[in-house]
């Protein structure tokens, strides 16, 4: 199977100068196309620097390691340019930005993967079909689509709007970040049936999660447990099992 | 007289005694010009010492002298007008350097009790509407430039609306600057009788590096109602100075919104007066500022009768090394008791060197008020622009997105009227257009 995702020795920290904390301290993860993992690990365990780090997010600085996406280096593109190669990161918490509006947002985010790809822009016309084709396939109502992106939605809405995105940008990377917090247990279904539908064998998906709840709905090929900035262990689904019963501080003490 | 005149002042007062042209008119005009001509040589220039001019940097102008422009040549090229048309009918008035030109002004058919025209027609034809709309007595003389303006407009624009009059398409009053190193001093009026309704588009635009110094009053009787829109964008080396007067009569209600782009050094000033009961405004406006530009915003709004309405919210955007203002004053009379007044300002500074005073201020003398006001000053918000990235759009793009969503938001939030904000949106679009490609 063809590797989608390889890190390698990761290290990375948050803040400058004085204030530099080491967040990672030596990350190494291997995803292969199609495949699921989740990598799950208490508060404060680098899941979220992590996701940030892959994504571009501005903030961090990679003090050693590297990251191969695709067989390229990733690190030297701009968060921009990761997304236009196929890199979707669903936000933790989506960013309310008043004016703009969501469907405005989305055909212009489209229109730039799509023209990077070399593929025509699509026009209103053609975007609405696309919109609809989508929204049919995730259960979603059209209800969000008019709003400035997600001003005055719902939690639930919120990662509604991010998998929606998701189908829309069709990324062969998609990093999951905490997807699953702050759901009843309707929005997480329908947020997790939507992305069971968009589970490609051209796709990858890391799914980053405190609990193990959310893998009752998206099964996963493989789960990481991260602590301290490292990966510590390692296995498939019955992992999350194990930690659901054991908790993490039995691995804590092991790190 | 000689003992009081500011030496800033000397060369305007020879320009007025040299000026021919005047000598027909009525007498009560010729009054007031010889008045505001004393006023504002007593007056001088503003000072910084002065508060409301405490951020204003007049050096521009007391640099050099501007005399009032003579009556231009009919226009010999074509005027590109088009980008600022709102579209659709619309009855509407060019003035090139302050001068009506008929041949250029299609003023359309205008309902029964509708009187529209230049100035110097009204003057000619309906002195009534002409000596309502420059009535002197008031504060608006107390400050120096309107007080320039009263010595020496040549011609403006008039808008009578009998009681109950209603026009549906808006009036478009397109003020066009060809002139150099030369002042113009259009006059206008706007009288709206009881139950009357208006739509007012004004302009000002033009290639001229000229000292524009406008001024418009607007009386609303009781129950008026007009929808007021005002897009500076002279060209990049102009003065201009503006000030609106309203006054607001029991009910009437008026609607202005402001959009400055253009001008080297510019300066509105908007006061409105509340006077009859329940009348409400909006004054509000955004002000879009790179370069050295400098631009002041000024308002004050003066409750003086029970029961009014205010909502203002400016926005600014700024970048380079341009310089905005926003002085906003909200005054609450005694017995303006259940005002309602909400002030707003809020600015995005672009750049290192880009720099904003604002100064939002209330006054409540009265009780049962409802008052708030409020300014901040910000940068992009990081969290939305990497949101935006994250999905492919790059940084300028993203950047431009969240520019034009922060002053999309002043004229969406403020502009009742579709068709004006369509107009309004459109100018921004041009200004985005123009920052992208400088």
């Amino acid at each position: 199977m063809a590797t989608m995702l390889d890190i390698k020795n990761l290290h990375a920290r948050v803040g400058e100068g004085a204030d530099a904390k080491e967040i990672l301290r030596g990350i190494d993860l291997t995803v292969g196309a199609g495949e699921v993992h989740a990598i799950m690990g208490p508060n404060g365990s680098g899941k979220s620097t992590l996701a940030g780090v892959l994504a571009g997010r501005p903030g961090y600085t990679v003090t050693e390691g590297e990251v191969l996406y695709e067989g390229r280096d990733l690190l030297g593109l701009a968060a921009e340019e990761r997304a236009r190669h196929g890199i979707f990161l669903a936000f933790q918490y989506p960013v309310e930005i008043p004016g703009v509006n969501n469907m405005y947002f989305l055909r212009a985010a489209l229109n730039a993967v799509r023209k990077s790809r070399g593929e025509n822009e699509l026009d209103a016309g053609q975007f609405l079909k696309a919109v609809r084709t989508k929204l049919k396939l995730l259960d979603i109502g059209e209800d969000l689509l008019q709003r400035a992106v997600n001003v005055g939605f719902s939690g639930g809405e919120k990662k509604r709007n991010e998998i929606f995105q998701m189908a829309m940008l069709e990324p062969k990377l998609a990093i999951l970040d905490e997807t699953d917090s702050g759901l009843d247990i309707d929005a997480l279904r329908v947020v997790a049936t939507g992305v069971n539908r968009l589970r490609d064998p051209a796709r990858s998906i890391v799914l980053i999660t405190h609990y193990q709840r959310l893998l009752e709905y998206i099964e996963p090929d493989r789960v990481h447990v991260l602590g301290g900035g490292k990966i510590l262990q390692s296995g498939d689904k019955t992992l999350a099992l194990e930690l659901e019963k054991r908790g993490y501080a039995h691995l804590g003490s092991a790190a | 007289m000689t003992a009081a005149i500011k030496p800033e002042t000397a060369p305007y007062l020879e320009a007025f005694r040299s000026q021919e042209g005047n000598a027909d008119e009525p007498d009560w005009l010729l009054d007031r010009r010889a008045a505001a001509l004393k006023q504002f040589a007593a007056l001088g220039f503003p000072t910084r010492r002065q508060e409301p001019w405490r951020f204003t940097n007049l050096a521009p102008l007391a640099g050099a002298v501007f005399p009032p422009v003579p009556r231009p040549e009919p226009a010999t090229h074509r005027l590109l007008l088009e980008p600022y048309l709102v579209g659709g009918a619309a009855h509407r008035i060019v003035l090139i350097d302050g001068y009506v030109v008929p041949e250029l002004s299609p003023i359309g058919r205008l309902p029964k009790g509708v009187w529209l025209g230049s100035t110097a027609r009204a003057l000619a034809e309906r002195p009534d509407l002409a000596e309502a709309g420059f009535d002197e007595r008031d504060a608006s003389s107390a400050q120096p430039f309107a007080a320039l303006n009263g010595a020496f407009f040549g011609d403006g624009f008039v808008l009578a609306l009998a009681p109950g009059a209603v026009l549906e398409a808006p009036v478009e009053i397109i003020h066009v600057g060809r002139a150099g190193a030369h002042s113009l001093h259009p006059r206008s009026a706007v009288i709206a009788g009881a139950g009357s309704r208006a739509m007012l588009v004004e302009t000002f635009c033009g290639g001229g590096a000229g000292w524009t110094n406008g001024v418009l009053r607007i009386e609303l009787g009781a129950d008026a109602s007009l929808d007021h829109v005002r897009v500076q964008d002279e060209a990049l080396d102009a003065i201009h100075f503006g000030a609106t007067r309203a006054r607001l009569a029991r009910g009437a209600r008026y609607e202005g919104f402001t959009l400055t782009t253009g001008a080297r050094l510019s300066r509105q000033d908007v006061h409105v007066a509340i006077e009859g009961e329940g009348a409400r405004c909006g004054v509000n406006g955004a002000y879009l500022l790179r370069g050295e530009q400098e631009a002041t915003t000024a308002t004050v709004i003066d409750h003086a009768a029970i029961g009014g309405t205010t909502r203002e919210v400016f926005k600014g955007v700024i970048e380079d090394r341009a310089h905005g203002v926003f002085l906003g004053r909200i005054a609450v009379r005694p017995g303006a008791d259940k005002t309602d007044a909400h002030q707003l300002n809020r600015n995005l500074l672009l750049s290192p060197r880009a720099a904003v005073d604002t100064k939002p201020e209330l006054e409540i003398l009265a009780d049962d008020v409802k008052c708030s006001h409020g300014a901040t000053v910000g940068d992009l918000d990081e969290a939305a622009l990497f949101y935006l990235r994250s999905r492919g759009i790059d940084e300028v793009a993203a950047r431009r997105m969240l520019i034009e969503a922060f002053a999309a938001d002043a004229i969406e939030g403020a502009v009742p009227v579709g068709e004006l904000r369509v107009h309004l949106r459109r100018r921004l679009g041009v200004w985005l257009e123009q920052r992208g490609s400088s």
